[in-house]
């Protein structure tokens, strides 16, 4: 009765694991849950009464945390083998839930390729919308100003590059856009290798 | 508040026993296949190296995805199945060339503290 208390408090383990691994592919998600169940088998020695396998679950760590650690060092995986941009975002927006640092890189990736997107967008469009697409300054009710990228609907704004927006928002967006991949890259591995720290 | 000196000193240890754990993993599979409780156990009584249970897995997984290891699972007499890791021919070309890497390294060291010696005993 008591190895059946153990086996389901274990169950359970795995379940919030399972949970937490949603952003991967089934089959992965099988084979680390069956590692894991494994793992806690062997630690327990054939006897798996609930406080055995409670002290082999802290050992292994928080479901939160066994998640964290395996997607972090598949992501990392996946960008040593494909280090588009895409797949970088890919790899940022799924760590993005896992700690502080993720929730900040993923934040700036997207806010990066955002800006880098609207640069370029606005250079492309500039030939076709010559009097609308650019760099605006607008006036807000309190003579205070802010600024816009892109298609200006309003009649008081007041354009600042001209024909300029065009090899200044390439220009710019260019190098957003490699700062902002580079970044994610760097990330990553830094969580990769922050997962992998020895006591 | 702990020593700030010996927190210096727990922090180069981890960034030493970091460097060089991608080489002990690979090392200890060097004879022979194991499952992953039995590498965490010779990581601990052979190198002194304890590491956070939960992290093996992904590491092995990571090895196996770059080819340096290979993995089966295996029906085992516990009563449950085990998932043994054996190192492939591009894992052992990688550590061979990682523990000549480390040999250097070490061996510069010793030199370096050579002058140190009575102090050390």
């Amino acid at each position: 009765m008591s190895n059946d208390a153990g086996k389901a408090h274990l169950d359970c383990y795995l379940d919030q694991v399972r949970r937490h691994l949603k952003g991967l592919p089934q089959v992965e998600v099988q084979e680390i849950v069956a590692e894991l169940r494994s793992h806690v088998l062997d630690k327990v020695e054939g006897t798996p009464t609930p406080q055995k396998v409670e002290a082999a679950i802290a050992a292994l760590g928080s479901p939160r945390e066994v998640a964290r650690l395996n997607l972090t060092e598949r992501v990392a995986a996946e960008l040593e083998a494909d280090r588009s941009p895409l797949t970088v975002l890919r790899g940022v927006g799924r760590l993005a839930g896992l700690s502080l640092y993720g929730a900040f890189a993923g934040l700036v990736s997207f806010t990066g390729y955002a800006m880098a997107a609207a640069f370029l967008v606005t250079a492309a469009v500039k030939p076709f919308a010559r009097e609308h697409a650019g760099l605006w300054r607008v006036p807000d009710a309190h003579d205070n100003y802010s600024f816009s990228l892109g298609v200006n609907s309003s009649p008081h704004g007041q354009e600042l590059l001209g024909w300029w927006i065009i090899p200044i928002g390439i220009a710019a967006g260019l190098v957003l856009g490699w700062l902002t991949w580079r970044f994610g890259l760097f990330s990553v591995r830094l969580m990769g290798r922050s997962a992998r720290r020895p006591r | 508040m702990g020593d700030p000196q010996s927190d210096e000193l727990g922090k180069w240890e981890v960034q030493v026993r970091r460097g060089g754990l991608g080489l002990a993993v690979l090392a200890i599979l060097w004879p022979q296949r194991l499952y992953g409780l039995e590498i965490l156990r010779r990581l601990d009584s052979d190198a002194g190296m304890s590491i956070p249970e939960g992290t093996i897995y992904p590491l092995l997984s990571r090895m196996k995805a770059e080819g340096l290891v290979d993995s089966e699972w295996v029906e085992a007499e516990a009563g449950h199945p085990r998932k043994y890791y054996r190192l492939t021919d591009p894992g052992r070309r990688r550590v061979r060339e990682m523990a000549h890497s480390w040999r250097g390294f070490a061996a510069g060291l010793e030199r370096l503290l050579a002058p140190m010696e009575g102090e050390l005993r």
